[in-house]
């Protein structure tokens, strides 16, 4: 089984609000409240808008693999805080369940309409492994195709709007499908790993 | 996996005078693995990989610094989710794939699942595999604003449930293909016959009420097993005791399983163990395992009213001697993630 990368993005949390107006009115229309989960909606959606896969919804045969590092210690860090400065009072139903990092995931899920495998992985060696992860199910048989990335924290010392985090996802299907559905193919993908066509 | 045996509690863990509260994260885990390890008998452990489930991680050692605790370097070293599966594997001279699952309260099925997954793929011929996390302040004051938490007992699928309980804990399998462990004389507990992940699709932290997802995860799972709908003896429920959980948890089995669903036990050991987010799954996955092994299905506790929208049987208050061949685990959590397992005896 030939799989190849059909769509592929990198956004800097600097460029979200740019990236977004690319995206469709409904995406827009969707209230975030963290800049992370902005920042995964938009480089999943611009993925998929490069790889012709914009509204898919109720699709059960995408599944969305994503990794994360120490970005999501971030939201952690912040949604304590507040608990620790105004006890019960600023612990914040609304950020708590992004201390969860399939969360971001879900808002991907949630914005475009996937209902197929999610799997988030915390670790520090982002896209290889997530890369090969999602290989690994398409070949299984346990998805179609994948929206494959990660989240990343760049630069401690930088705000969110001047692109302390970035994020990368790549679809991955197979060759056929792709080759059938006229879909533009950027990269070919041997034993997981990405190589240049 | 364990059983109530002092033998394994006596298995090298990491104890000693320097062990911290907000050690306890990894004191748990070491521990599990420590035991599954043991009880499986595996020898050379540099073949066999690492997959762990966990929502908060350390998160003992995040809200100790947070308060202004000054935390040993290990601990702070420590403290990243990142961190979780490389310190265990090296730990534990575990050296197949490795890695780290974080799906809410799917984590430690998910884990499972994704080990199982790794060894049909031939990447990995042993995983250990389960998953861990700690009570918290953290968790307490998140669970507290999402008023989920119960202010009684927790009561899943009765008439008066009124939230969740929260519990923490450790849970480890050691997986590997059926052929390979017969040869080695070690101990089977099970089968793993099917897994699937679906995601809802619908809101962040409230259940799609009819549970698209979880149906989905469940039909596909038992599909994978090749098992009909009268082959699952016995459903361990995600059974959190909230209102939406229970009541769409019993919808799910109703339209998997049909008519069938009125004739399986049901039931949610988190009725007696709390909710242990990420190490959930791995402990319920076991649960099943050991009703399969002792032919016995565990009670739903605490369970006093019947709700009529809860109408299956939900092995209230006791235990029940069941012959079990084949079992099904589901889980859900934050962000419409579900998961399903199914595992049978050998």
């Amino acid at each position: 089984m030939k799989l190849v990368i059909t769509g592929k993005s990198f956004i800097s949390s600097a460029q979200a609000d740019e990236a977004m107006e690319t995206l469709a009115d409904r995406v827009k229309q969707m209230r975030f409240v963290h800049d992370l989960e902005k920042l995964a909606v938009v480089a999943a959606g611009c993925a998929m808008l490069g790889s012709g896969l914009e509204c898919h919804h109720g699709d059960s045969d995408i599944g969305i693999y994503m990794g994360i590092d120490d970005a999501i210690e971030d939201i952690k860090d912040e949604y304590f805080t507040g608990a620790l400065a105004d006890g019960l009072w600023g612990a914040s139903p609304l950020l708590f369940p992004f201390t969860s990092p399939n969360t971001l995931a879900a808002q991907i899920s949630i914005a475009f309409g996937l209902r197929g495998e999610g799997l988030v992985m915390p670790v520090k060696s982002l896209c290889p492994d997530m890369i090969k992860y999602s290989a690994g199910s398409i070949e299984g048989g346990y998805a179609k195709k994948a929206i494959s990335g990660a989240i990343s924290l760049t630069d401690r010392s930088l705000s969110i709007d001047a692109g302390r985090y970035s994020a990368g996802f790549v679809i991955i299907e197979k060759e056929a499908d792709a080759v059938r559905r006229g879909a533009k193919i950027y990269n070919t993908l041997k034993a997981g790993n990405i190589e240049d066509i | 996996m364990l059983e109530t045996d002092k033998e394994w509690l006596a298995a090298p863990v990491s104890t000693g005078p320097d062990v911290l509260p907000e050690d306890k994260f990894f004191y748990m885990a070491d521990s599990a693995v420590c035991m599954a390890v043991a009880d499986a008998g595996l020898g050379n452990r540099r073949q066999a990989g690492l997959s762990v489930g966990t929502v908060l991680g350390n998160i003992l050692a995040k809200q100790s610094r947070l308060m202004g605790g000054q935390n040993p370097e290990r601990l702070r070293k420590r403290e990243s989710l990142t961190c979780v599966a490389p310190y265990l594997a090296e730990k534990h001279e575990l050296g197949g794939p490795s890695f780290t699952i974080s799906t809410a309260c799917a984590s430690g099925t998910d884990a499972i699942g994704a080990a199982a997954r790794e060894i049909i793929s031939g990447r990995a011929d042993i995983m250990v595999a389960g998953g861990v996390d700690a009570l918290s302040d953290f968790a307490f004051t998140g669970f507290h604003a999402l008023h989920a938490l119960t202010e009684t007992k927790v009561r899943p699928f009765d008439k008066n449930r009124s939230g969740l309980a929260l519990g923490e804990g450790a849970a480890f399998v050691v997986l590997e293909e059926e052929g390979g462990a017969s040869k080695r004389g070690a101990r089977i507990y099970g089968r793993i016959l099917g897994y699937s992940s679906r995601l809802d699709a619908h809101h962040l932290t409230a259940p799609h009420r009819e549970g698209r997802g979880l149906a989905a995860a469940a039909g596909e799972a038992l599909l994978q097993s090749g098992l009909d709908t009268d082959g699952i003896d016995y459903i361990n429920a995600h059974g959190t005791g909230t209102l939406y959980n229970d009541l769409m948890e019993t919808l799910v089995i109703k339209k998997v399983f049909g008519k069938t669903a009125y004739e399986i036990p049901v039931s949610s050991t988190k009725s007696m163990l709390g909710h242990s987010f990420g190490a959930a799954g791995a402990i319920e996955t076991i649960c099943c395992l050991l009703a399969i092994n002792h032919k016995q299905v565990p009670p739903t506790i605490n369970f006093e009213e019947r709700d009529p929208a809860c109408d299956l049987d939900y092995v209230p208050n006791l235990a029940r001697e069941h012959d079990i061949n084949a079992a099904m685990s589901l889980s859900a959590g934050f962000g419409g993630q579900n998961s399903a397992i199914v595992v049978g005896a050998l």
